[in-house]
């Protein structure tokens, strides 16, 4: 492949990882910030997909094999968030992060 | 290769997984005892904690001994990509992270026997704690972050553990949101290194650096891995999370977040930026500096962290000094520590890199220490605002006089640890010479700052007129006519023998600090010359 094709490659990763990290910072909707998150971790483990592919080391598999780590440590993360959000929503009946301001800022 | 030559060098990791899954297997078997859960985890930290002095060499345990010594501040073969390498700072910090655990161990076995809670509070403690001793022996970068995420996993848990608390949920809640950020954010650096460098291993990642030099992807990358770790480490423009969660968060688990695993970013920055990882084979023509200081960026790396530091102490301290609450003021104050810390990182001698590890361990006693000595007062029923804490160092001699050298060890008084690791800090960077001058100069001015703060506490301890008995908050406990609402002793011994330990430590070693310090500069010079 060529370089023309990782730059491609990369602004998508880029975009997803921009678009992730937005969401994080603007969305107070618990579940709706888990994707966000999900989304931008997605930007990496593409990311390591991508470098596989292309020769520049001897990487082997180790990208592909770091990939699927990654996907299920995405998945522990957010089965850890909902578990939070779940005993908070039996509390105090939201998941609204902004209402969650019981603590002082 | 035999089973014993496999598992033997996780043996300190086995004894806490084995106690973890004890302590959740009685908990099945509703086997909820605090003496019993408790004592299982106390005991596991404790042997686990012998384990790693005596392969420190530490003589009297040497029988304990499980690594060899051949593997420790041993370069892999060339082009060998080991997941996990053995260095005797490694030890050193894993031997500092279950001293902590084991601490809050301790002390919390005071709480109520019959709390509902206690198996998963020690369960996902010692989880925990398997995380951060799997980063002190990291040499993998992906090893690195998801040792770190087995830490950071369990504390969202642990912050959250008792379901019931309403602000321990919701910091709980920021403290996962702010955790995924971070973890996403370090992710997408690891990937953009491994991108630049073709591997995630740092001994390989060091190899290649001169070749690979300093395009956009490793700028970028470095960039975003130093975000995702300041995260963990509270440096200051990431830091806003960490007084929201100490102070939401149950007081002992205030302790070990506080006292414990904030440091397991320290640690990641020495590796990723420092030691044998990035420095050998060049620290013998610089004598210091990231990346061996022989690159053209490194330099521009140290300024960039020093400038950190100096405003991750200061606004530590600034805002330290507004709070009106105990465990916020207290916040603030371990977020301006993170700053001593840094000073080393930025310095990356291994005089510096001793300093900083020595802080490391001092402010492990003092924070842990100080956040247990609120949990103790908030058990007395005094409440949460410093003002309410009036005439408690009259009341209860004892424990005033602990946190009253825990406050004086923060601010670094002499004859406590405080001193010596401020002081060793300091004098690495008037030895480092150039501008690392001003990062001595400004951890004394600000050292001299958070005095004010510390010294309030201990006026209104000793100085100040107990409350009245008939505020409602205080009834009973502190005023002399009330009705007695806690049983004699009051702190449990678990806590008030950990309390007093860690104040004993802290002059002890503040006196005589020769075998802590003397173990500790070895370590940090090995870290930064391992095969040099």
């Amino acid at each position: 492949m060529t370089e023309l094709a990782l730059t491609g490659f990369l602004g998508l990763s880029a975009g997803l990882f921009g678009i992730g990290i937005f969401g994080i910072l603007t969305r107070r909707n618990f579940i709706l910030l888990l994707i966000s998150i999900e989304i931008a971790m997605n930007a990496a483990i593409l990311n390591f997909v991508y470098f596989a592919a292309f020769p520049s080391g001897t990487s082997g598999l180790s990208g592909q094999s770091i990939a699927v780590v990654l996907i299920g440590f995405a998945a522990t993360e957010v089965a850890v968030g909902l578990a939070i959000v779940l005993a908070l929503n039996r509390l105090k009946g939201t998941i609204n992060v902004a209402r969650a301001n019981d603590l002082k800022l | 290769m035999t089973l014993s030559s496999f598992g033997a060098p996780f043996l300190p990791e086995i004894v806490l997984l084995a106690a973890v899954l004890l302590i959740f297997l009685l908990d099945v078997l509703k086997v909820r005892r605090i003496e019993l859960t408790g004592g299982i985890a106390v005991a596991a930290t404790l042997f686990a904690l012998g384990l790693i002095v005596a392969d420190l060499g530490f003589a009297p345990l040497a029988f304990l001994s499980s690594i060899p010594s051949s593997q420790i501040d041993q370069l892999p073969a060339v082009g060998a990509a080991p997941l996990y390498a053995f260095t005797s700072l490694g030890l050193v910090f894993q031997a500092i992270f279950l001293l902590a655990a084991f601490f809050v161990c301790l002390a919390s076995t005071s709480r109520p026997s019959d709390e509902r809670g206690s198996p998963i509070f020690y369960g996902l403690l010692l989880l925990a704690t398997i995380g951060m001793l799997l980063v002190a022996i990291a040499s993998d970068l992906i090893f690195l972050l998801l040792a770190i995420e087995v830490t950071s996993i369990a504390s969202y848990l642990l912050v959250a553990y008792t379901r019931k608390d309403v602000r321990g949920l919701e910091a709980a809640m920021k403290f996962f949101v702010i955790g995924a950020l971070s973890t996403v954010l370090s992710f997408f650096g690891a990937s953009l290194l491994f991108g630049a460098y073709g591997t995630t291993n740092l001994y390989l990642i060091r190899e290649a650096g001169a070749a690979v030099g300093y395009p956009i992807l490793v700028l970028l990358g470095y960039g975003f891995l130093i975000a995702g770790l300041a995260f963990k480490v509270t440096l200051v423009p990431f830091h806003a999370w960490a007084v929201d969660v100490y102070d939401g968060a149950p007081d002992d688990v205030s302790a070990f977040l506080a006292g414990g695993t904030k440091k397991i970013g320290v640690f990641a920055f020495f590796l990723v930026f420092l030691g044998p990882v990035l420095v050998v084979g060049t620290v013998g023509q610089s004598g210091y500096g990231l990346f061996g200081g022989s690159v053209a960026l490194g330099p521009s790396f140290q300024i960039a962290l020093g400038a950190i530091a100096v405003l991750t102490m200061t606004v530590g301290n600034v805002l330290a000094l507004l709070q009106k609450e105990m465990k916020r003021m207290l916040a603030y104050s371990s977020i301006s520590q993170a700053g001593y810390m840094l000073i080393g990182i930025a310095i990356g001698s291994a005089p510096a890199l001793g300093g900083a590890t020595l802080q490391v361990f001092a402010h492990v006693l003092m924070k842990t220490g100080a956040f247990l000595v609120v949990g103790a007062v908030a058990a007395l029923g005094v409440g949460p605002l410093i003002e309410d804490w009036r005439g408690l160092g009259l009341r209860r001699p004892l424990l005033g006089t602990s946190f009253a050298l825990m406050l004086l060890s923060l601010a670094g008084v002499p004859l406590t640890i405080g001193f010596v690791s401020k002081f060793v800090l300091f004098s690495a960077a008037v030895q480092a010479q150039g501008w690392f001058i001003w990062l001595a100069v400004a951890g004394l001015l600000n050292s001299a700052l958070s005095v004010f703060y510390y010294a309030r506490v201990l006026k209104v301890m000793f100085f100040d007129a107990p409350p009245v008995p008939s505020s409602p908050a205080t009834t009973g406990v502190m005023g002399a006519a009330g009705p007695p609402v806690l049983p004699v002793g009051g702190l449990g011994y678990g806590r008030a023998a950990t309390i007093a330990v860690i104040a004993a430590i802290i002059v002890a070693f503040g006196i005589y600090p020769q075998p802590v310090l003397g173990a500790i500069q070895a370590a940090a010079y090995h870290f930064v010359t391992v095969g040099a």
